[in-house]
């Protein structure tokens, strides 16, 4: 599957209020103009994002597996030695799936960094404690946003209102609390409190899933760059879709392990894929929606603030404010944080040079991050156009038409001036160098 | 000892015109300006708080013919406005920033405004503290025109018009006061002891006269209209000087001249000077809160501020007065702080609009220390306890409250209504949401800073510490005081009962 074909001039131009950006998707490249700048960032950053995204997925589902419903998790971002040395299963030697190049076992920047944080070598209580650590409250926040929209599509959703998985999560949960009667006798009162805790459990499972998928990607990804095989924006996109394609059938499941016994609360066998069931729902989720954000930025409702349906939602890294105080989006603040951490040097010199330089350098990775996330959207759009629609070279101007519809209608949920989405999505922001 | 303050800026003001490199000049000028500072210290060291009199007195016969003499002398209302001057130009000084535009004119100009105004405070004789009045004029004209805003030559021309008129009626008033009370000389306290010969109705004349005449460069309601133009037009650190220090000399002539030299029409005027010093405060704060730019807003600010100067000074009682001194010197201090962070915000943000400005607290992108600082300033003109303001604005209020108990009360409104000026410039510009699409300012450098650290620095070591601040008045507040005011008939059984000046801040 690629999408590096160049269009064919058989079609007026675009009047859309970003022609500029169909034209690009167009030509199978992304709404991020693609220069060697936005490339060089793109690239930092997703190795920066990577890393502590390598702890993401393993505590994700250490959390979702083994803590499942512990009533104090104090110590759920204490993950196991056996989760930390989880081999990827979708890198390494003896994956069972390999794909990308990069090692199974977790990074060794994040193993360095969960030694020493920004401080030094101390219990992993006192850096716990002193927030010198992967901020797993952002990663959580990711499943909770997905957690709460729901109904976005796919089958996965759906399934944690079935009998079926009513079923299995009893049996779980019924295990988990065997011999503490305190517990069970709670889950005898309040079945859909314990209930709605084990879908998120689920969508802990699901989201680690997704991750463990996309933590080689943005590495090989880096590594391809370094060595010059990515060259531009576009080659980043269609490693993007390719990679999609290659990984979409994956299984998303989740599996509770209580006393070395695996109580398969959503088995493989219900044929959730990773695709339709964990990325697009994560991107719908993450990217666009979110919710309105608790920061000092407050949001009437009675005034129209706030949206009356959640699908118009518009609080993701795409609409996000990048400033960390007081802005709308995914809590921008812990995931800046994690990435400052493993900035290449390449980026690092380059933020020096700019605004305030180390000063605000939160700030411009934030930024770098958000046009990074506009690439991976891209790549979203030119795998369903690829999925759903036509290649981008079909001889037939209909089809070609079809695919502008497509984009154009993608497009459309930046221009909506309902609830100020039009002046929150940052799509026109990122066509400028200085949007910083 | 006291030449050295009026001699020393005055040399350097010809010393940094013969330096040709831009940052030697800055350099030498902040340099002098901190010996002066430290020469003030040693006048503070020297000066008895005890003593009610003039102390460090000097005396030079210079044009005896026309009663001119070179008398100088201070006491305590003049050593805290010496104090307040010596370190508003090094303020001033420190706060312009690196690339002014001719630098040897402008440091020039400020040192001899400085040197000026070291010589109205501590002359001792009428005539000689009308030319040093009139010194201050043509430099700061120069240094609102050259240096100012977009419509710098209009505020100019008025600050010079109005200042000039002003300078006219106190030179009437000096030069009627010698020659119909038949003193010899201008010497003070020779025209103190011959004062008594005109009577009550020439001397609430002179007084009117004065009032006028100091009325204008305090200023005060209705005199006040140059003020908000000269203060938005010039820089700000010339802002700072205009209204951290020149000013005070309106306060200063009020009641070196008006309240000490004519006491007895003092009193008989004493409930309209209150009433004008409380509409002041209402017009200040009220105006205050129409404005749209921050810089006019603090200007305002200092209108109604002013007012309670007024007030202190109407009521001519020694707590009164000790209030009145005092925050002459802390409104200098805090509307230098202001000044210099309002100018600190327009230089990084380009606008002083406050529909515009917004979200300055952030830390990454905003200006965090200088909104803080703002946060801090805001605080104490408003009067929070524990910042200079307060004890300020305490003691007028407790001091005035037993003689002018209505208006005390309007005034304390106009406290209340200081704070809502206030939190709306600050909700405005410091809070919010910062725009991300504009917020590319530059970085504060600590050097832009230093000033405003150190002033706050000073707002709350007084507001902690207010011995600091009143103990160079006491002595003279009781001496100052307004004795005829017990006799009046708005006081009557109430100037016994008063609370002594030593009363509430005495440890």
């Amino acid at each position: 599957m690629t999408a590096t074909l160049e269009p064919r001039a058989t079609l007026p131009p675009s009047r859309h209020e970003f022609a500029a950006v169909v034209h690009r998707l167009e030509a199978g490249g992304a709404m991020l103009p693609d220069t060697p700048e936005n490339l060089m960032q793109i690239v930092g950053i997703w190795y920066a994002y990577a890393v502590p995204m390598d702890f993401y997925w393993r505590d994700l589902l250490y959390i979702g597996e083994q803590v499942f419903l512990h009533p104090l998790p104090f110590f759920k971002y204490f993950i196991s030695q056996e989760y930390l040395e989880r081999h990827n299963h979708y890198a390494g030697d003896d994956a069972d799936w390999r794909i990308w190049r990069g090692e199974a076992t977790a990074h060794p920047a994040l193993l360095k960094f969960m030694r020493q944080g920004e401080t030094r070598p101390l219990p992993r209580l006192l850096h716990h404690l002193w927030h010198d650590r992967i901020n797993m409250e952002f990663a959580e926040a990711c499943m909770r946003a997905m957690l709460w929209h729901r109904g976005m599509g796919g089958q996965f959703d759906p399934y944690l209102d079935s009998e079926e998985y009513k079923h299995n999560a009893d049996r779980a949960i019924r295990a988990y609390f065997q011999g503490n009667p305190l517990m069970l006798g709670l889950y005898r009162l309040f079945p859909d409190l314990f209930l709605e805790q084990c879908r998120q459990a689920s969508y802990y499972a699901n989201l680690g899933l997704f991750w463990e998928v996309m933590a080689p990607v943005f590495f090989e990804i880096h590594d391809r760059y370094l060595e010059g095989t990515i060259a531009t924006v576009k080659d980043a996109v269609n490693f993007l879709v390719n990679g999609i394609f290659a990984i979409a059938g994956r299984p998303i499941y989740h599996h509770v392990y209580i006393r070395g016994e695996c109580y398969e609360v959503i088995p493989k066998s219900r044929g959730f894929m990773w695709l339709y069931e964990a990325a697009l729902p994560y991107v719908e989720a993450v990217f666009y929606r979110t919710s309105p954000f608790r920061g000092t930025k407050s949001y009437n409702a009675q005034a129209q603030m706030v949206p009356d349906q959640q699908k118009d939602f518009h609080y993701g890294v795409l609409y996000a404010d990048k400033f960390p105080v007081g802005t709308a989006g995914i809590p921008p603040t812990l995931l800046a944080q994690d990435m400052l951490h493993f900035l290449p040097d390449y980026l690092v010199d380059y933020y020096r040079q700019h605004c305030r330089g180390e000063d605000d350098m939160l700030n411009q990775l934030a930024v770098s991050f958000q046009r990074s996330m506009y690439c991976v959207t891209s790549a979203v759009f030119q795998a369903l156009r690829a999925a759903l629609l036509y290649p981008l070279d079909d001889p037939n101007p209909r089809h070609l038409m079809a695919n502008r519809r497509f984009f154009e209608a993608q497009l459309d949920r930046f221009c909506r001036r309902e609830y100020g989405m039009r002046d929150a999505a940052r799509l026109r922001d990122i066509q400028s160098p200085d949007y910083r | 000892m006291l030449s050295v303050l009026i001699a020393g800026p005055m040399l350097a003001a010809l010393a940094v015109l013969l330096v040709r490199e831009p940052r030697q000049v800055r350099a030498l000028a902040l340099l002098l300006s901190a010996l002066m500072l430290a020469w003030v210290g040693v006048i503070l060291g020297r000066f008895d708080v005890a003593q009610a009199g003039m102390q460090m007195s000097e005396f030079w016969p210079w044009l005896p013919n026309l009663g001119l003499n070179y008398r100088l002398g201070c006491d305590g209302l003049s050593v805290s406005l010496l104090a307040l001057n010596a370190l508003m130009t090094w303020v001033v000084i420190y706060s312009t920033p690196i690339d002014v535009e001719r630098p040897r004119l402008y440091y020039s100009l400020i040192l001899l405004v400085s040197g000026g105004l070291a010589g109205a405070f501590t002359a001792q004789n009428i005539l000689l503290f009308v030319l040093f009045y009139e010194l201050e004029l043509i430099p700061v004209y120069f240094l609102i025109g050259i240096w100012g805003g977009a419509r710098r030559e209009y505020a100019a021309l008025k600050f010079l018009i109005y200042t000039a008129i002003s300078g006219l009626l106190i030179l009437v008033g000096c030069l009627a006061l010698g020659w119909l009370s038949g003193s010899p000389n201008f010497d003070y306290p020779t025209v103190q002891a011959t004062v008594n010969r005109l009577g009550v109705g020439f001397q609430v004349t002179l007084l009117l006269v004065w009032l006028l005449g100091f009325g204008i460069k305090t200023p005060l309601v209705p005199l006040h209209t140059w003020l908000p133009d000269a203060y938005v037009e010039a820089a700000p650190p010339v802002a700072i000087l205009l209204g951290g220090i020149l000013a005070k000399l309106g306060t200063y002539g009020l009641v070196r001249f008006g309240l000490q030299l004519f006491p007895l029409a003092w009193a008989q005027l004493s409930p309209a000077l209150a009433l004008w010093g409380t509409v002041g405060v209402l017009f200040g704060a009220l105006a205050a809160i129409a404005q749209k730019d921050i810089k006019r807003m603090v200007a305002y600010s200092s209108i109604g501020h002013m007012g309670y100067v007024m007030l202190g000074c109407a009521v001519g009682t020694p707590l009164a007065l000790v209030g009145a001194i005092a925050q002459m010197v802390s409104h200098g201090i805090i509307l230098a702080i202001l000044f210099h962070l309002v100018g600190v915000i327009e230089r990084k943000v380009g606008t002083r609009e406050l529909d515009v400005l917004n979200g300055l607290m952030n830390p990454l992108r905003g200006l965090p220390t200088i909104s803080s600082l703002l946060v801090l300033g805001g605080m104490a003109s408003a009067g929070i306890p524990g910042m200079a303001g307060f004890v300020a604005e305490f003691l007028v209020f407790q001091g005035s409250y037993p003689i002018f108990p209505v208006l005390t009360l309007l005034c304390v409104l106009g406290t209340g209504l200081t704070a809502v000026y206030f939190v709306i410039l600050l909700n405005r510009t410091c809070f919010g949401k910062l725009d991300s699409r504009t917020a590319y300012y530059p970085r504060v450098f600590f050097a832009e800073k230093a000033p405003a650290l150190v002033l706050a620095g000073l707002i709350v070591f007084l507001g902690l510490q207010p011995m600091w601040l009143v103990k160079w008045s006491e002595t003279t507040a009781q001496a100052l005081a307004v004795t005829e005011l017990a006799q009046a008939p708005w006081t009557q059984g109430h100037f016994a009962g008063l609370p002594s000046v030593h009363s509430p801040l005495q440890p």
